[in-house]
């Protein structure tokens, strides 16, 4: 099963429904190679006259085995740093509630990474790629829109529980509500660039979420 | 290799790429294109090309995913896991919206959880080593796509390449050399061993390894195991996951019953069909790594910050890219030298399809990209997109260089070697690949 015959032989040795096969099979993969490759490009490709004639035909195809992009730091890299910052309404055994100062999660990513040789996908692409769903799902209130809106945010809902339920319920409180903001600062150009712009952060503040069991990962508790 | 020359990338298999016919007395009354076709096929379907380059990207692939698992093994449950942040029921919403295949998806139990990473480990170590390499590239993918499509939120770069990668490799032949198939194929034909015909061994780990893999599959069909389809969504459209791998299974049965009880012309033909499927694949893979580059330099070239040759500047500066901000600050720190990295990484980029023809141009170039990827491993901290990348590569390397890189390596491996002890893999010097192919003179040397 595993041994490779390599002989060279000529084709026209063959019988002729040998020949018959083999003309078959090297027709057949040469138009599954080509319309592979051709729909590879045409996804890839900018959107165009026959990517937009054909774009479901093309998705069909491509999604979700084949999906790609190569669009690395294209067509301008990111310019700026967003940080995800997060808070909480607690409420301890004595029945008082209180709010917890802004804890910078994505600042934790970046001391995780810094002077590692080996970041994890947890470390480097779990909050910044979350923010990302999250916020492209958020509406002009900041509230999740959409099918996959409520999706998102149930999942970050954990992911923010699962990195901080344990500093939060430390004391014995419970966590009642979280709140999100995202601090977006911009990388100022460089110093011979002689652009000028402002470095000052812009905040975006989601409102306020209720914690539910739904929202604990393993490992996470709300009380 | 029919040739000493390395192997080209334009002589890659490919339907409209057959070479001009030349002068010659024609046999039959043929036109020009006939006899181009005719050539093109002969030249597709005599051996599966590029043996040296497939197996290093056997290896590089295999191995890239093999580091991840092993990396990440310590947060595996709260990036894969039925109880991280992305739980069993988000995923199955997700899933069952854009048919995605992953065995995570049979059943939400940490016990099965565990079990698919450790196959998808176990699978990936394997196909690193060659042992039952098209039995493991299956397996393979089935983990690669089982984990990835379980969390595709937690993916990058590095991880959409080795998704490709890893269904172009079931269509290869990646363990011609360098892999434990290969020595085992030259100790049995040192030993005199028949490879085909009723006196040929049984193989009984393939035939146990075979069964249970249908066995699995049968209980997995059985049982309904969402994904499982025959014409529905799968690898391509209208060819369910369920045709697919019973296809590849039965075909594994055939070539184990063909090579033992009709080693004559059945065995050929079949042998014929493996081998357009390697090409085919080999072809999907280097356009691929074409596509990528294209792709990355094309959309570049229309960035106001890589046309004002600032643009290299910024990712240095991004808090989740700059695991070493002094040496980022560094290299970012004069104007000239950043002008110069990010013309030159479009330069290379939008380039590289076009020096595939020209071999030394290439050559040169895929130095630099791999260059390139090594500083990016260590300055933006992306150990395993830049592996993955590099090893993508690695499919244009020229011949000479894999053999002489081998022979170097069996070399050193040799003065390691406890004096007196038997070199097995001197034995028949060469692989079958290239021993049939006729390859003269002195045989390289092979890594086992």
């Amino acid at each position: 099963m595993q041994s490779y015959g390599d002989e060279s032989r000529p084709l026209s040795a063959l019988s002729l429904p040998s020949r018959i096969v083999i003309g078959t099979a090297a027709s057949g993969i040469a138009v599954a190679v080509l319309i592979h490759l051709a729909m590879m490009f045409l996804h890839v490709a900018p959107s165009n006259t026959l990517s937009r004639q054909q774009s479901a035909l093309i998705s069909d195809y491509v999604y979700p085995e084949y999906e790609q992009n190569w669009k690395l730091f294209a067509p301008n890299p990111l310019q700026q740093n967003t940080a995800v910052q997060v808070r909480a309404h607690l409420r301890d055994q004595d029945g008082t509630v209180r709010t917890t100062g802004w804890t910078d999660l994505s600042a934790r990513d970046g001391q995780a990474i810094l002077h590692n040789p080996l970041p994890s996908h947890t470390q480097q692409n779990q909050l910044r790629r979350g923010w990302e769903l999250l916020s492209g799902t958020l509406d002009a209130k900041n509230t999740p829109t959409g099918e996959r809106g409520g999706m998102f945010a149930r999942y970050f809902r954990r992911i923010v529980m699962l990195r901080m339920s344990g500093e939060w319920t430390r004391g014995g409180a419970r966590v009642e509500e979280i709140q999100l903001r995202a601090q977006t600062t911009a990388v100022l150009p460089p110093p011979w660039s002689g652009e000028k712009i402002s470095d000052r952060p812009v905040y975006r503040v989601l409102p306020w979420w209720r914690i539910t069991a739904g929202d604990l990962p393993e490992g996470a508790t709300n009380q | 290799m029919t040739s000493p020359t390395p192997q080209q990338p334009h002589t890659a298999p490919g339907a409209t790429g057959a070479p001009a016919a030349t002068e010659e007395p024609p046999a039959y009354q043929e036109t020009r294109i006939e006899r181009a076709i005719g050539r093109g096929l002969a030249r597709v379907s005599a051996r599966a090309l590029a043996p040296y380059q497939t197996a290093v990207i056997r290896i590089g692939f295999a191995g890239t995913w093999l580091l991840f698992l092993l990396r990440e093994w310590p947060n595996r449950q709260e990036l894969y896991g039925p109880a991280g942040p992305f739980d069993f029921t988000m995923v199955r919403q997700l899933l069952t919206g854009n048919h995605g295949f992953s065995l995570l998806l049979w059943s939400g139990s940490g016990g099965w959880f565990e079990c698919v990473y450790l196959l998808a480990l176990a699978a990936a170590a394997l196909l690193m080593l060659g042992w039952r390499t098209r039995t493991m590239s299956v397996l393979f993918m089935v983990g690669v796509l089982s984990l990835q499509n379980r969390s595709v939120f937690v993916g990058d770069g590095g991880d959409n390449v080795l998704h490709l990668m890893s269904m172009y490799l079931v269509l290869t032949r990646c363990g011609q050399v360098w892999s434990l198939d290969a020595r085992r194929a030259r100790r049995a034909a040192a030993a005199g061993v028949p490879d085909r015909g009723p006196d040929s061994p049984r193989d009984l780990p393939g035939i146990v390894l075979w069964a249970v893999l249908g066995l699995a599959l049968a209980a997995a069909q059985v049982a309904g195991a969402p994904g499982l389809t025959w014409f529905g969504h799968g690898p391509f459209p209208h060819i369910g996951w369920s045709l697919a791998l019973w296809g590849l299974w039965a075909a594994h049965g055939l070539w184990w019953a063909v090579r033992r009880h009709a080693p004559g012309e059945p065995r050929t033909v079949l042998d014929t069909l493996t081998v357009l499927a390697h090409n085919a694949g080999l072809l999907v893979i280097m356009v691929e790594v074409c596509l990528v580059y294209a792709t990355a330099g094309w959309y570049k070239i229309q960035g106001s910050r890589w046309q004002d040759g600032t643009a290299v500047y910024y990712p240095l500066h991004l808090d989740y890219f700059s695991p070493w901000p002094g040496l980022s600050q560094l290299l970012g720190g004069t104007g000239l030298s950043v002008m110069l990295i990010t013309y030159g990484t479009v330069i290379v980029q939008v380039a590289f399809p076009f020096t595939v023809f020209n071999r030394r141009l290439k050559n040169a170039l895929l130095v630099v990209m791999v260059c390139e990827h090594l500083s990016i491993a260590f300055l933006l901290g992306l150990p395993f997109f830049s592996l993955a990348m590099i090893t993508a590569d690695l499919v244009f390397l020229p011949t000479n260089f894999l053999t002489w890189f081998g022979g170097r390596c069996s070399a050193l491996r040799r003065r390691f070697r406890p004096a007196g002890a038997p070199a097995p893999d001197r034995a028949a010097g060469r692989s079958p690949a290239e021993a049939a192919a006729g390859s003269g003179g002195d045989g390289p040397t092979l890594v086992g």
